[in-house]
């Protein structure tokens, strides 16, 4: 062991901390080491003076002191939670009075005369069916000309009333 | 006649009660106080009363000030304590108060050049001071070479460097663990061992021409 593991050690060697080996080591460099011998005599002795210091005690005034701030602050202690109580108990009775309010309301509304419902008038009607200006061998020829799906797409939607209304245009033609 | 007997019944229960609490264990007191036991905070204050008032005093050097922090103390304890958490320890509890409170104290006093460790120290009279720790058998000049010597000591231990005489009296004057002072003073392990080291070596470098 060198002096500078000795001094890195001290600390638990003091407090007596160390594990077996590591005491063994540290009492045999102090053996053979006269300046580290001199710096642990030099703590312990220090240590020991600071050690056995004489306690100071409270003074007599002090148990007096403590008990009347004691006191003063259950006082505080109590007028706080009575103004929380009192607080609590008037939003308690202000939500109670709001409450019934609104019940009150509620089933006066609920008990009244019951009024006719008066409804908009509902008239029927044949919604339009959009003009397709494009005929349906424009369809065809968008198609294999690699057009774009979507506009197929939107005429597919209409497919039943042209159909229909070819239907109807083919009637008149053989009149 | 039956008044004396009931009298004398209260204050048998009320020994009891004392009693019983004097062989509890800190955390047991906490219970029943916050169980409704007044007399257990009483027991609190006397079993910490005179280690906070030694701590603080040896960290502010000023009696006065340090009896009214240890006050304090117990004032924080007596309002705070249904919030403290009963699976740590009261004392380590108790301590981080007292050493917050003294290390406010410190900033305070720093903030006012004027009033220095030293100078309050100082002005704290010779007949103020308590005596029954010295052996009134002694000669008077043994006496004075103890009280000397206390002075001295103390006066070296105001020297070190705020940190470390925090450290340092948790471990060598209260006896705390190193895990203790570690929680008391909000550090780590490592920065704990490091200061009491570097405080136990200021302090022997200090004292030593006095007492060589």
């Amino acid at each position: 062991m060198d002096c500078r593991e000795f001094c890195d050690q001290h600390l638990a060697f003091v407090d007596d901390t160390l594990a077996g080996i590591e005491l063994v080591r540290m009492q045999r460099h102090i053996a053979e080491c006269e300046s580290c011998a001199n710096h642990d005599a030099k703590i312990r002795r220090a240590l020991l003076l600071f050690r056995n210091i004489p306690s100071i005690e409270p003074s007599r005034d002090f148990s007096n002191r403590l008990e009347a701030r004691l006191k003063e602050c259950q006082t505080e202690q109590l007028v706080h939670s009575q103004r929380n109580l009192r607080l609590g108990a008037f939003a308690a009775a202000l939500a109670s009075a709001i409450m019934l309010g609104y019940i009150s309301t509620t089933l006066y509304s609920n008990t009244s005369a019951p009024q006719d419902l008066v409804m908009a008038p509902v008239v029927a009607t044949i919604p339009d069916s959009e003009f397709m200006a494009t005929s349906g061998p424009a369809i065809v020829t968008s198609v294999s000309a690699g057009l774009s799906i979507w506009p197929a797409a939107m005429f597919a939607e209409q497919v039943p009333v042209r159909f229909a209304h070819s239907q109807l245009e083919l009637t008149n033609y053989t009149r | 006649m039956a008044d004396i007997v009931r009298k004398h019944a209260v204050s048998v229960e009320g020994q009891t009660v004392r009693e019983r609490l004097q062989a509890m264990d800190d955390s047991a007191v906490v219970t029943a106080f916050l169980g409704g036991e007044e007399r257990a905070f009483s027991e609190l204050v006397t079993r910490y009363q005179t280690r906070l008032l030694n701590f603080i005093y040896r960290t502010i050097g000023d009696r006065e000030k340090a009896e009214d922090l240890v006050q304090e103390v117990f004032i924080r304890v007596y309002r705070h304590l249904h919030r403290f958490d009963r699976s740590k320890k009261f004392s380590t509890w108790v301590y981080t108060i007292a050493s917050n409170l003294a290390k406010n104290e410190l900033r305070n006093r720093s903030r006012n050049p004027l009033v220095l460790f030293q100078t309050v120290q100082k002005n704290f009279q010779d007949e103020d001071r308590p005596l029954q720790f010295e052996d009134t058998t002694s000669r008077p000049d043994d006496m004075y070479r103890k009280r000397h010597l206390r002075e001295i000591v103390e006066e070296s231990v105001a020297k070190l460097p705020e940190h470390h005489r925090n450290v340092f009296i948790l471990r060598e004057l209260e006896g705390k663990s190193y895990e203790e002072i570690a929680e008391i003073t909000e550090c780590n392990l490592g920065t704990v061992k490091s200061r009491l080291n570097r405080a136990r070596n200021s302090f022997a470098e200090i004292i030593a021409p006095y007492v060589d």
